[in-house]
Parts: structure tokens; C-alpha cells; sequence
């Protein structure tokens, strides 16, 4: 697995892709310092305000998903894309190590700046202690796994996973997981806003129509990413490799 | 026993058959797989190399079941017709990487042995981006047998490569034949294959045309002209020069181009270089052409 891992990590390291996933984490850090400097440290209902808009509606539900599809669905669309595919599936390697490293590269690149974009935000922003920093960055994580399954996935098998997971983004994850409760259970947003409250044992006012049970929400971000990862390896085993 | 075998295989997209219940047996030493473009070898090569899964049938390598079984790439190896690389890693890093994927116990002896073999040691640590076709060719292929397989499927291997790395392929093939290893090894050009493998299979439209030995095969190709396409800088010159020659049958002009049929390409090969020092003409481009190819491999199907 480790092979696959340093490549797909070489891949996906370019220095163009690199530097816009580094420009869209420093988005919401960027807006946080400009609204701080506009909101008074003892606002209660603006600091839930910007938790609101800046750490779910443009962290958690755009640029989070954003920057792990773009890493996520190259991972393995590349490679079928280019045809190099082969260079992988023709060694004596099972197809369980192979998506494993497919899926850890873009994990591996996206976390550390998303979790400091996330982190900062709170710091900065909602004036969070180290325990809604680390609550904050658990939950991210999670998402970031689990938007790395997925999204790994749907490279595998479609040749237009970026519209695809566009329209899985913005419609299931930004749109219906807010409008109809049910979705909820089954929204990455939601999984990472209840962590983040779980883990950090605060509250959002504002956020609880996003949030679900903690277990739920745990058992969600488990389910989610073997789920993918296993859909991934059975791809791997009964496709045609280009 | 066969090294590689295919039992009633067959290989359809939807409405389109491109493999129709072909059964063949591939035998140690070097066989080539030939016939025109769209015949079905890359289809084939990719079935027997487990990449892709027959549609029905059977398909054995080295006694093993191909299709979802990685432990077969211990004993075998693939160069894919793609020439796509990863450009970003030098040659030498290419080549580890197939090494290390194999879990090979001495990764830089086994790569150090392949970039040898195809005689890139002094390239290797260059960006395979910066390399030229031929060279990616090789190194490629220094990555489908850094693991010392026992049968080797190359598909068009020699895309790209000049007459002299053919000849230090073709070099290269019978050294790794001579060690009893297996050889498939796919081309459209008949000129490719046809002084290095020992036995050939014929694909055409998706079948298995004919097989067994090249001679037998040749002397039913040969009733067949051969047509090729000249590049130089005054063809009109060329075209008549060609036309004394016994070998050629007739000459055209075709789109600035001399267009020579001929029943002896070998011939021809040799003639027309000599043609063109004579005339103190300078060859851009000397092309065999696929649609006689296929009229010729047509020949063979019909015959």
C-alpha cells in the first residue's frame, strides 16, 4: 500500500492544486479576521451569526467538501483518465491496498489545512479554547474521510465525478440536509456539526437543526467511509482497466 | 502446457463484438500477435493480461485463473499499447515502483538489472516527461520485467521506437526467449514481428485468423500487394525511379506523396533508401499503410 500512497500523494501534490486548496482554506480565515474586526467580543448573537454562516455555511458546507472532491476525485480519475490504471493493477497487490493508499493521499493532503482553517476560525473567530479547537478539528477529520471515500469512489466510476459531486455537495449536503430533518442522518454536515458539539461540548443555537444524535452521527462517519471503501474495491475488481 | 490459454473467448461493448470465440494456445518462446487496427488484440492482450474480463469463456496464464487474481503478476508481466507515465518520476523511480509493488526482496539489484536490459542506465534518473517516445517505450518495459517474469505480453511495443532500438529489441526479445520464457507480443505492421517471433497468430475482425508458422503464413501474404506511402522532397522523381524496379508493381502520386505497391517489401525496404541516395533525394517519411494491411489480413480470412 505504501507505494501507492507516496504516488498518489506525488500526484496529487501539484503545486497549482496545492496552492488553490491553501487559497480556499485561507478563505474562511480571511472572513472571520474581517467580520471579528467588525463584532464586539461580547456580541453572543453575532459570534452564533458568523459560527453560522462562516464555519457551517462556508467551512463546513463548501470549501471542506470542496478541496477533498478536488484531491479525492483525481485520486483514482487520473489514473483512469491517463490509463495508468494498469501500472497498479497489474502487480500482486490486492485491490484492498490499492484503493486504501488511493484514498489516504487526498485525506492526508486536505486534513492539516482544513482542520487549520477550521481551528483558526474558531480561535479567532468564536473565541473557542483548546477544547473547541481539538472538537473542531475531530470533526473535520471525520469529513474529510468520509468525503475522501466517497469521492474517491465516484472517480472510479464515473468520468464525470467532479459534476456529480458538485451536484452532491451543493444539493444533498448544502440544501436538502437543511430543508427535510431525515436527510440529516444520512449528511456528512451533519455528522461533522454533531462531533464538533459532542466532542467540544459546546452549543450553537443556530446549528441545532443541522445536528443529530452523537452515536448517530459516529456510526454515520464509520458507515460512510467502509461503505465507500468497499464499493471502491468491488469497482476495482470487476471493472475493465483501460 | 501452454503458458497462456483462451477457450471460447469472447468480448462484446454492448451491440459491438470485439473479441468474437477465439481459442488459443500461447507456447514458451516469442509468438506475435498481428492484424490491423480494430482486429481485437489490444482486447485480447488486455483479457489474457486479467485487466479486462471476457464476456464468455475461459482464460488460463502460467495455469492460473487471470481475472481478480493479483498473486498471477508474480510470474507475469504486461506493457500496455498506453504510453501514458507518470512524467513527474524519473525513469529509475518508474521502475522501482513496479519493484516495489511486486514486493521484491532486492529492489535496487532487480531495477538496476532492468534499466540495464534495455539499456537506459545512463538516462535513468532523468523525468520520464523529458524522455522521447522511444526511450518511455523502454523504460517501460524495463517496469512490466523488473519482476523476471515467466511470460511477458507486450502490446505494440514498438510504437515509436527507431530501426535501430528495434533491432536491440528484437535482440532483446530472443535473450529473454532463450531463458525459456513466454513472449506475446502484438503489432499491426507484419515487418515488426515477423523476423523475431517463432509462431504467430492472425486477428481479424475480432477472430482468430490463422496461426502456426510465419512462412506459411507469409507466402499467402505475399500473393497480396503491399502498399506503402514515400515522403520525400520530390516524389514525382522517386515515383519514377521505383517504377524500374522489379519488386514494385505500380507507382501513384497520392496527395504529394509516391504510393508504391509491392509484392516484396523487404524489397522495397532496401531499394528505396538506395533510390534515394542515387537521386540525391532527402526522405521525409517512408509508411506502410494500414487499409492494405487489412485487405491483406481480409485475404487470409477469405483464403
Amino acid at each position: 500500500m505504501l507505494p501507492i500512497f507516496e504516488l498518489s500523494l506525488r500526484q496529487l501534490s501539484g503545486k497549482w492544486r496545492v496552492a488553490i486548496i491553501i487559497l480556499a482554506a485561507a478563505i474562511p480565515i480571511a472572513t472571520t479576521a474581517a467580520a471579528r474586526a467588525t463584532v464586539g467580543t461580547n456580541d453572543g448573537e453575532n459570534l452564533d451569526a458568523m459560527a453560522r454562516v462562516i464555519l457551517d455555511g462556508m467551512l463546513l458546507a463548501a470549501v471542506l467538501p470542496i478541496v477533498t472532491m478536488t484531491l479525492a476525485t483525481a485520486s483514482f480519475g487520473n489514473e483512469v483518465e491517463d490509463r495508468t490504471l494498469g501500472y497498479l493493477t497489474l502487480n500482486p497487490v490486492s485491490r484492498w491496498a490499492i484503493v486504501l493508499g488511493k484514498m489516504l493521499a487526498p485525506a492526508v493532503i486536505a486534513a492539516p489545512l482544513l482542520v487549520v482553517s477550521g481551528v483558526a476560525v474558531v480561535m479567532v473567530g468564536l473565541d473557542g479554547g483548546v477544547q473547541t479547537a481539538a472538537a473542531v478539528g475531530v470533526g473535520i477529520l471525520a469529513g474529510v474521510a468520509a468525503y475522501s471515500a466517497i469521492f474517491a469512489w465516484l472517480g472510479l466510476v464515473s468520468s464525470h465525478a467532479i459534476g456529480f459531486a458538485l451536484m452532491y455537495v451543493f444539493l444533498w449536503e448544502g440544501t436538502l440536509s437543511s430543508l427535510l430533518s431525515g436527510i440529516r442522518y444520512l449528511s456528512v454536515r451533519a455528522y461533522i456539526l454533531t462531533l464538533m458539539e459532542g466532542v467540544g461540548g459546546w452549543r450553537l443555537d443556530s446549528l441545532q437543526d443541522l445536528t443529530i444524535e452523537l452515536p448517530a452521527a459516529i456510526g454515520g462517519v464509520i458507515l460512510v467511509c467502509a461503505a465507500f471503501y468497499w464499493l471502491a474495491v468491488r469497482r476495482l475488481r470487476r471493472m475493465d482497466v483501460p | 502446457m501452454a503458458s497462456i490459454s483462451l477457450r471460447s473467448v469472447s468480448k462484446w461493448y454492448g451491440n459491438v463484438v470485439a473479441v468474437n470465440d477465439v481459442s488459443l494456445d500461447v507456447e514458451p518462446g516469442i509468438t506475435g500477435l498481428l492484424g490491423p487496427n480494430g482486429a481485437g488484440k489490444t482486447t485480447a492482450l488486455h483479457m489474457m493480461a486479467g485487466l479486462a474480463a471476457p464476456s464468455e469463456g475461459e482464460i488460463e496464464a502460467l495455469g492460473q485463473p487471470v481475472r481478480d487474481n493479483p498473486e498471477v503478476y508474480r510470474r507475469l508481466g504486461m506493457m500496455s499499447e498506453h504510453e501514458a507515465v507518470y512524467p513527474f518520476y524519473s525513469g529509475r523511480k518508474f521502475v522501482e515502483l513496479a519493484a516495489r509493488l511486486h514486493g521484491l526482496p532486492d529492489v535496487g539489484a532487480a531495477v538496476d538489472r532492468a534499466i540495464r536490459y534495455v539499456g537506459l542506465s545512463d538516462a535513468q534518473d532523468r523525468a520520464l516527461g523529458t524522455y522521447s517516445r522511444g526511450m518511455r517505450q523502454r523504460m517501460r518495459l524495463a517496469a512490466a520485467m523488473v519482476h523476471d517474469p515467466e511470460a511477458l505480453l507486450l502490446d505494440e511495443p514498438l510504437n515509436g521506437t527507431d530501426p535501430r532500438q528495434r533491432i536491440e529489441f528484437h535482440d532483446m526479445m530472443r535473450r529473454i526467449a532463450s531463458e525459456g520464457r513466454t513472449i506475446l507480443i502484438s503489432s499491426h505492421i507484419l515487418e515488426e514481428v515477423e523476423t523475431v517471433a517463432d509462431r504467430h497468430l492472425l486477428m481479424v475482425s475480432g477472430k482468430l485468423a490463422a496461426s502456426g508458422d510465419f512462412r506459411a503464413i507469409r507466402e499467402k501474404l505475399d500473393e497480396q500487394p503491399y502498399k506503402v506511402r514515400i515522403l520525400c522532397d520530390d516524389p514525382r522523381a522517386m515515383a519514377a525511379a521505383l517504377m524500374r524496379l522489379d519488386t514494385v508493381e505500380s507507382v501513384s502520386m497520392d496527395d504529394g506523396a509516391a504510393l508504391v505497391l509491392s509484392r516484396n517489401v523487404a524489397a522495397l525496404q532496401r531499394a528505396v533508401p538506395v533510390t534515394a541516395r542515387d537521386l540525391g533525394l532527402r526522405l521525409t517519411r517512408v509508411e506502410p499503410l494500414d487499409e492494405s494491411l487489412e485487405s491483406v489480413f481480409s485475404y487470409v480470412v477469405e483464403g
